[in-house]
């Protein structure tokens, strides 16, 4: 059934234009009455290579999920691209969502699934229902998948289930999923903290390809302060849900950073080597 | 001995320098200890039960075992095995029946798949039906479709319906939420969720408990021969009133081999199920 004549077929992430993301005054207040974001404005211009920065539960998380909707902002506007995502439902939000890459810190895999499924799950906003639901992709999709496969280097993982690789490669296979998408912005939440460090570099690596190659919108939460200062070129710091500090990389200080930690930086705040 | 004289200094010191928090309140622990003795000494004093009998009980025992296993009656075997092949054909297309219903009714049912109009009722569907002993159940088919095995598998359905069902949403319920959350932020909708997140995740805790759901069946269908459903119980029910020990008691043992049996085959299918037999382990660390 699985034709072998088949060929990866470059993924056409550079067709789609990139987005640009745009906050304003955005706000996000939990059910449970936690404030995870206060008034936060920013812009992204399209192919910026962003790191978000803050200790854990500073709403970093809260804020990558504000741009594709996966958590709704309570006050203010969130822009990306042409898309209004705060006023958006249903299939609408589904159809912006397919336009967004997002990978994660746990990978969040089918684990049981083989490795070509599980990049195929991004390919669902560009294919109608039943297609999805009957495992009947057509050989374009398949083939995105398969080149989005290849883009990372993982492609003789293809019918591997996904719960028997390692660390570094099911984070490849998320990336491929998101790439797959052929998105216009890509989110990654946390994408390296699960990860030893020569994998770290290598899953960053990944990352800053796609900027650079793509010209792709790329936001990185990262805890990390020597990862986001190597691939990254401009910093957000938040911290108890507030902006603290935006600006180039370069710029950002030691200063700047104990502002965002709220305490001197320290040797965990550092992959190291 | 001289580190446990320094932590016990240490530990003084801490009491000294830091407040410990207060124990939590014991109180509605021991208010029901007390309730459950309460409870149990009122039921046994409304039962009537008559303790001088109680020293005669092992004895009486001993006599009909002996009655049943001194010497079992092997001629009826035949007719006992193929009861007890009906009693399996019972139980099999009952589990069948009643999984091909749970499985889409359960995940209806669970929170974030269904609709709230459509998880609290058949929530509410599911809880009825598991308050319904299988026996009742069948009773009230009998009046429906006679006394056939079908009524037999029916009633087993129906009334497994509820606790399978039940199993299926708490399964999906607990599974990790880091899958759904992926295809959804991909443009997944509900339906998408559960194909390629849900069900890849939940399917072998899902088949395992259809297994489960059938050696439940086995036990459950002599139980309803009883009634006049059919297979091995139903013989079992004639015999016990002729009082046919021998018989009786080669009837038991097939019961208890055969279910011993079946038990232990598809326990071990679903610890393969559980543990994924073909896991396969791939090579380089990238």
């Amino acid at each position: 059934m699985h034709t072998e004549n088949q060929s990866p077929q470059t993924v056409n992430v550079a067709g789609s234009a990139s987005w640009q993301v745009e906050l304003d005054h955005v706000s996000v207040t939990y059910p449970n009455g936690t404030r995870a974001l206060s008034d936060v404005s920013l812009r992204i211009e399209p192919g910026e290579m962003v790191s978000i920065i803050g200790l854990s539960g500073s709403g970093k998380s809260t804020l990558i999920r504000t741009i594709n909707g996966l958590v709704a902002a309570t006050q203010g506007v969130v822009t990306v691209g042409p898309h209004q995502v705060n006023a958006l439902s249903g299939r609408a939000l589904r159809d912006v969502r397919g336009q967004i890459g997002m990978i994660f810190q746990g990978f969040n895999l089918a684990e049981r699934t083989d490795v070509l499924h599980n990049v195929l799950v991004g390919r669902f906003a560009h294919l109608p229902l039943w297609r999805t639901l009957l495992d009947l992709p057509t050989k374009h999709d398949r083939n995105i998948a398969l080149g989005a496969l290849d883009s990372v280097g993982i492609l003789e993982t293809v019918w591997t289930r996904a719960g028997a690789l390692s660390g570094g490669q099911k984070q490849r296979v998320a990336i491929a999923r998101a790439l797959s998408q052929e998105p216009s912005v890509m989110l990654a939440d946390e994408p390296v903290a699960s990860l030893d460090p020569p994998t770290s570099h290598a899953v960053m690596g990944d990352l800053r390809r796609i900027n650079q190659q793509y010209g792709l919108t790329v936001l990185i939460n990262l805890h990390l302060i020597d990862l986001a200062k190597q691939y990254t070129t401009r910093l957000i710091g938040l911290r108890d849900g507030r902006l603290v500090y935006d600006g180039p990389v370069q710029n950002a200080t030691d200063k700047d950073f104990e502002e965002v930690y709220g305490r001197p930086i320290q040797a965990r705040d550092l992959l190291g080597n | 001995m001289t580190s446990v004289l320094s932590t016990a200094e240490r530990s003084e010191q801490d009491t000294a320098g830091t407040q410990v928090p207060k124990q939590p309140s014991k109180h509605w622990t021991t208010a029901f200890a007390f309730a459950a003795g309460l409870v149990i000494l009122i039921a046994t004093g409304t039962l009537q039960i008559s303790w001088s009998d109680l020293p005669a009980v092992p004895g009486q025992v001993w006599h009909y075992l002996q009655l049943m296993f001194a010497s079992p009656d092997w001629s009826r075997l035949p007719r006992a095995l193929f009861e007890m092949w009906r009693s399996i054909s019972m139980a099999w297309i009952g589990a069948i029946l009643c999984v091909l219903v749970s499985i889409p009714l359960g995940m209806l049912a669970a929170l974030g798949v269904g609709p709230r109009w459509l998880r609290i009722p058949l929530r509410m569907i599911f809880a009825v039906i598991r308050a319904f002993p299988e026996v009742i159940i069948a009773i009230i088919l009998l009046t429906v479709t006679g006394l056939t095995p079908f009524t037999g598998a029916l009633a087993l359905a129906i009334s497994g319906v509820g606790q399978q069902s039940k199993w299926v949403y708490e399964t999906i319920e607990s599974l990790p939420k880091g899958t759904t959350e992926a295809v959804r932020a991909a443009g997944g909708n509900v339906a998408e969720v559960t194909r390629w997140a849900l069900w890849p995740a939940a399917a072998p805790s899902l088949i395992s408990f259809a297994l489960y759901r059938f050696e439940i069946n086995i036990r459950t269908s002599a139980v309803l021969g009883l009634i006049g459903a059919g297979g091995v119980g139903s013989m079992l029910a004639n015999y016990t009133n002729y009082r046919e020990w021998p018989t009786v008691g080669m009837l038991l043992i097939v019961v208890v081999v055969v279910t011993m049996l079946i038990d232990a085959v598809s326990g071990a299918i679903r610890r393969r199920i559980m543990e994924g037999g073909r896991a396969r382990a791939v090579a380089t660390n990238v």
